[in-house]
């Protein structure tokens, strides 16, 4: 690479490319940024914050993404799912010539053994906090996952020993999507809300603040959160697992 | 407590299953749920056709629209869901039936075989055809233009993942290669949402129909640019197609069918859809997409004549049925809209089958080079002879649908008195029997098969001759379903009728 003089490396054409794209960037953002300086028209966004009251949580894009556009949520964390899967299709098996296993004999240095042991339970706990707190502060399912799949990330580079159960995170990746799943036909077959993800269990306004409140929308973030945290470990673990025996043919054959 | 058979189940069940699947494993149930899940949302389908003859189905989730999401079943939305659960239920049925002995002989190449015939069976695969299904289906049914994004995605992410399957090195490069296209595409359709909803703050799709005509016309024309872009990729229409033919040959046979059954045909009617919806007048883009889809067929049908990979040239050949359905479809009267969801049903149903004879071809033969497959007719005469009806059907010969489906477009165009695209259509069908009748001509040739691989099973022609035989079916009676198409078109092109079910008021 570095014998490759400077104006072969990079292609004329390449380079046009990515300045026009940044213009067209720039033209867009342009427009967005322009827009609603002049206070939003009314629409959807505002009507849905002036009837937040009735779903009794105290967070206002909470109720948007769980229970209103609830249908969507489902929808991204099935795309999540999905990508995972793909990430453990790929990885699976091994797949470059010569793959880069995670090399079990080196230990990683002190401050980071050290700060992991620190880091970690703290990190869980915000996790958890940010899972179960979403109805009322920033945050939710989706975030607190994330935050917990990362605490476990940092054991995995710390501990060279660490690793996630497969079995474990699939039994409950596959518990809580499908928990999710049943909270929403569960809504559609009571009667008292006969809609697809409808709040099914009582939510009193006067609750609106508490952390039990906003009636199933805690519990579908929770769901939410456990999901979330088991597909990113998943994926965080199926990019760093050693290849048992990886297969050169497979990756160099051609039907 | 209630039982509800409502469009939701369409989605969720698929969903719920595919979350279950660790349970299917463990149970060794995937295959026969694959199977039993397509074909029960099939009869699902099948058993609301009186219900939505007489008016369309609204499913309200949470909150009402405009504010909320909904599903809209409606004749045309049925009419594709079923199509997509019976394409899901034959492919599931195939890869299931097919054979799953070894050979004594070639142990390399066996193993090799073996574990691609696995990997078709195995839990991954099962989640994304599962979920490829589910996400045109939702595609089809939604009423909501971000939900509808969300669906695209989910069968997006389906399709990356299915491409890159078999995981040697042409389906890692058709996987990659899609990724990056396909997360393109599906950010210039986001742009158009974004501006959509800043434009109106409206995100259900009969809102956005009402106040459409109120965006300033250089912000509509930039709107329907950046979705014309985004869901020309990802329909594969002319400019935009270039990638196509590597992802059909990469992946397996298999998943192509499905690619080119369900995937396809659920972003052609979302681009349809938007534009009978958005525009009061459809007639405004009438020449340039009717542009579109000639230069597609043509294009595709020219370049198809020369292809030497059995994979690459029906690739070609579906991107040409591709620009007909939008030829006809962009025309946007009742006759060829009616005529063109046939041909979609009908053209489905042939690349299926061919599709599916490729993939008992490839391991038989382990090529399906044209200069390979010298003979085949001696080594598998039914394979060729299922090959020789459907290339009959896409030329649109009778007693076979494609005639049928042909004739009424054609009428369509004619009733109308435009006769270019006449004369087109029946250009392509000549260049269609030129590469088609070339590949046949291989397979009667007078020379020896050569082939390497373990012969199949009789049991995987099942699903084939099942289809075979609706091709026939529909050939001799297309009656039986005319009504159903005329309901179609008519739902497809009501915009008023849409408008008023939804938001209660006249346009």
């Amino acid at each position: 690479m570095s014998r490759v003089p400077l104006r072969k490396r990079f292609r004329v054409q390449t380079l046009l490319l990515v300045l026009l794209c940044g213009w067209l960037l720039m033209l867009h953002l342009t427009i967005l940024l322009n827009h609603g300086l002049d206070g939003l028209t009314t629409g959807v966004g505002d009507t849905l914050l002036a009837r937040n009251s009735e779903t009794a949580s105290a967070n206002a894009v909470t109720s948007v993404v769980v229970s209103y556009r609830g249908f969507d949520t489902l929808g991204e964390v099935t795309v999540l799912f999905l990508a995972a899967t793909g990430v453990g299709l790929l990885f699976a098996g091994g797949l470059t010539p010569s793959p880069v296993p995670r090399d079990r004999d080196s230990h990683p240095n002190e401050v980071m053994v050290t700060g992991t042991r620190l880091l970690f339970p703290t990190l869980l706990m915000l996790g958890v906090y940010v899972v179960l707190h979403g109805h009322l502060s920033p945050g939710g399912g989706f975030q607190g996952g994330v935050i917990v799949a990362t605490a476990f990330f940092l054991r995995m580079i710390a501990d060279p020993a660490f690793t996630l159960d497969h079995a474990r995170v699939d039994f409950y990746e596959s518990l809580s999507g499908s928990g999710f799943v049943l909270f929403g036909m569960l809504g559609l077959v009571l009667v008292s809300t006969a809609s697809f993800l409808g709040n099914f269990i009582p939510h009193p306004v006067e609750a609106m603040g508490q952390l039990v409140s906003a009636g199933v929308i805690p519990l579908i973030y929770l769901l939410v959160g456990i999901k979330v945290g088991a597909e990113v470990g998943a994926i965080f673990q199926d990019m760093l697992e050693p290849d048992p025996a990886p297969d050169h043919a497979l990756a160099a054959r051609e039907l | 407590m209630t039982l509800h058979f409502t469009p939701v189940w369409f989605i969720a069940v698929p969903l719920l299953l595919a979350f279950l699947s660790p349970l299917w494993v463990r149970l060794r149930l995937l295959m026969p749920i694959l199977l039993g899940a397509h074909v029960a949302l099939f009869a699902l389908a099948l058993s609301w056709i009186p219900t939505v003859r007489v008016a369309p189905l609204l499913e309200t989730i949470v909150i009402a629209p405009p504010l909320g999401i909904h599903l809209h079943l409606d004749a045309v939305s049925l009419l594709l869901v079923a199509l997509f659960n019976l394409a899901g239920a034959l492919v599931a049925s195939f890869i299931w039936l097919s054979n799953r002995e070894s050979h004594p002989f070639n142990a390399a190449q066996d193993r090799l075989f073996d574990s691609a015939q696995d990997r078709l069976r195995g839990r991954p695969a099962f989640i994304l055809i599962l979920l490829l299904i589910a996400g045109s289906s939702g595609m089809v049914l939604t009423g909501d233009l971000f939900n509808l994004y969300v669906f695209l995605e989910i069968a997006g992410v389906s399709a990356y993942a299915l491409t890159a399957l078999r995981r040697d090195k042409s389906a890692l490069e058709a996987g990659l290669k899609y990724l990056i296209i396909g997360s393109v595409a599906a950010i210039f359709f986001l742009f158009a949402i974004v501006l959509l909803y800043l434009q109106t703050g409206q995100l259900n799709m009969a809102a956005l129909a009402r106040d459409f005509a109120g965006i300033p016309a250089p912000m509509q024309a930039l709107i329907g640019l950046l979705m014309l872009i985004g869901l020309g990729i990802k329909a594969e229409l002319f400019p935009f197609n270039f990638w196509v033919p590597d992802i059909y040959r990469g992946s397996d046979p298999e998943i192509t069918a499905l690619f080119s059954g369900v995937l396809v045909k659920a972003f052609l009617f979302v681009l349809f859809h938007l534009v009978f919806l958005l525009l009061a007048d459809p007639t405004v883009a009438r020449t340039w997409l009717m542009a579109l889809g000639a230069t597609t067929m043509l294009v595709a049908e020219a370049v198809a004549l020369r292809q030497q990979d059995l994979r690459r040239m029906l690739a070609y050949s579906s991107l040409g049925q591709v620009g007909l359905i939008t030829l006809a479809l962009g025309f946007a009267s009742e006759a060829t809209t009616a005529g063109a969801l046939f041909h979609m049903v009908n053209h489905t149903l042939i690349k299926l089958l061919l599709f599916l004879l490729t993939a008992l071809m490839l391991r038989r033969f382990l090529s399906v080079r044209l200069a390979n497959l010298q003979g085949l007719g001696r080594a598998m005469p039914l394979a060729a002879g299922l090959f020789v009806l459907g290339a009959l059907a896409v030329l649109g010969l009778p007693p076979l649908s494609g005639f049928a489906s042909k004739l009424w477009i054609l009428k369509g165009f004619a009733e109308a008195r435009v006769f270019w695209p006449i004369a087109l259509i029946l250009l392509a069908a000549l260049l269609e029997a030129g590469y088609y009748f070339r590949w046949i001509k291989v397979f009667y040739a007078p020379e020896p098969p050569v082939t390497a691989g373990q012969p199949e099973g009789d049991w995987a022609y099942a699903p084939l001759l099942l289809i075979a035989g609706l091709l026939i079916l529909l050939g001799v009676a297309p009656f039986l379903l005319e009504d159903w198409f005329v309901q179609a078109a008519k739902a497809l092109l009501g915009r008023g009728a849409i408008l008023e079910s939804v938001l209660g008021v006249q346009p």
